[in-house]
């Protein structure tokens, strides 16, 4: 993702909601520039309308009169052929299919290339208040550039109390109570060479049904609060590697005091996980007490997470050889109670 | 110092959840609390979860617990009654 990306989310409006929407004019204000969108017409609407779904339509059938598939709150990309059937049709015609059905409830209409419009198009605009836009690109493209910035923009969102760090190239997202040492652990974990991504705030991003965006907000980037030394800059003091951008949450790790862990996982047969917006995440849960090094347990719980991942989960392998050990025994006992009977057996046969 | 012999109840023996229970009962007690076989060829730390693997008990084992502390009594009991129970098992024997 890129930072003209990230402007869009200035909006302080658009932050606030579990599932945020952005204006038409901020789509084009701060949009991805690859579009260079620009408004045709309607551009007194678009300070207000808003742009609700990711999802982008193609205006398509909708101009024949099947609006079956418009919804409110989209952006309706109109191609070439749309406009190429719109000319072809009578100016009266253009203005009843313009004005029939679902069409006002649309968030604004993209039209791509630069094809000659019909004068028809920028009044209905005008008149219903619904932005028309236009972009240089042609369709496919600017279905994807639109829906990746749409969906990135429009994902449900949250802000977590805690450290997010990239270790070994997985996005560890660590949790726990304040004072409990979460920055402190960070620091000895950057030393180590890891990356900081957020400190105290981490803004996550549903970008995907499955997938988590976790960055730091605007201002807190690269700054980490110790107490007793007070806010650092981290990229100032242990240099541009040790930060990163934006990075996909793949595990969470939760620091607790000892004396308050209810349970502790002592064998690591099951594999946690936890809940973010709704997405399962696999989870450790790290209970702190003197004497343990929290860089060192973090380190180990992302070599175990990629251990896992790779289909090798060592407490799993350890208790089936312990079981198999425990019923090693049991199958002793009974050959020899085989071998014994055999051996009655044998007997009898010679008695006979 | 408490003394109580104890016999492995459960089907599977004391497998690694079995165990993972015991440890998490025996170190919500002060007392240290030691698991023998009886023929003493094996010792366990009831609070670490490797030790009590490698005792390698069996269904049927009998174990020797011996609790040492100030809440001996306590501690000897919930053991004992855990273990008697099957530690937590279903379908135990």
């Amino acid at each position: 993702m890129s930072s003209n990306h990230k402007s869009a989310i200035a909006n302080p409006e658009s932050l606030m909601p579990d599932h945020p929407t952005i204006t038409v004019g901020d789509f084009v204000a701060c949009g991805p520039a690859r579009l260079q969108l620009h408004v045709l017409a309607g551009a007194d609407a678009a300070v207000a309308r808003r742009i609700t779904a990711a999802r982008v339509h193609k205006l398509g059938l909708a101009l024949a009169g099947f609006a079956h598939d418009i919804h409110t709150g989209r952006v309706q990309i109109v191609g070439q052929s749309e406009i190429a059937y719109l000319n072809q049709l009578s100016s009266e015609r253009r203005r009843e299919v313009l004005n029939s059905g679902a069409l006002g409830q649309i968030a604004c209409m993209l039209v791509t290339k630069s094809p000659a419009l019909p004068p028809e198009l920028a009044e209905w605009a005008e008149r219903t208040g619904v932005p028309l836009l236009q972009t240089p690109l042609v369709s496919s493209l600017a279905i994807t550039v639109t829906t990746e910035f749409l969906q990135e923009t429009l994902a449900p969102r949250e802000t977590r109390h805690g450290v997010l760090l990239e270790l070994y190239g997985v996005g560890v997202l660590i949790e726990g109570r304040s004072g409990i040492g979460k920055s402190e652990c960070a620091l000895d974990l950057i030393v180590r060479g890891h990356r900081l991504v957020a400190d105290d705030l981490v803004e996550v991003r549903r970008i995907a049904p499955d997938q988590l965006l976790g960055s730091a907000p605007e201002l807190l980037s690269e700054h980490l609060e110790l107490r007793g030394v007070g806010i650092i800059n981290i990229r100032d003091l242990f240099g541009v590697s040790t930060i990163s951008g934006p990075k996909n949450i793949d595990l969470s790790i939760k620091l607790e005091r000892w004396d308050e862990v209810k349970e502790v996982d002592r064998l690591g047969i099951d594999e946690l996980t936890a809940e973010i917006l709704g997405v399962r995440v696999p989870h450790f849960l790290i209970p702190v007490g003197s004497g343990r090094n929290l860089a060192t347990l973090v380190e180990t719980a992302v070599r175990v997470h990629l251990s896992r991942a790779r289909g090798n989960n060592a407490a799993q392998t350890f208790v089936a050889r312990h079981t198999a050990s425990l019923r090693a025994p049991d199958v002793e006992a009974e050959s020899r109670r085989v071998n014994n009977s055999e051996l009655e057996d044998d007997r009898e046969e010679t008695r006979r | 110092m408490l003394e109580r012999r104890v016999v492995i109840r459960n089907r599977l023996g004391l497998h690694a959840r079995a165990a993972a229970r015991l440890v998490r009962v025996a170190n919500s007690y002060h007392s240290a609390v030691r698991l023998e076989r009886i023929d003493g060829s094996h010792s366990a730390d009831a609070k670490s979860i490797l030790s009590v693997l490698m005792l390698a008990a069996g269904f049927g084992t009998e174990l020797r617990a011996i609790v040492y502390g100030e809440d001996e009594d306590e501690a000897i009991n919930a053991l004992c009654t855990l273990i008697a129970e099957g530690l937590g098992e279903e379908g135990r024997q």
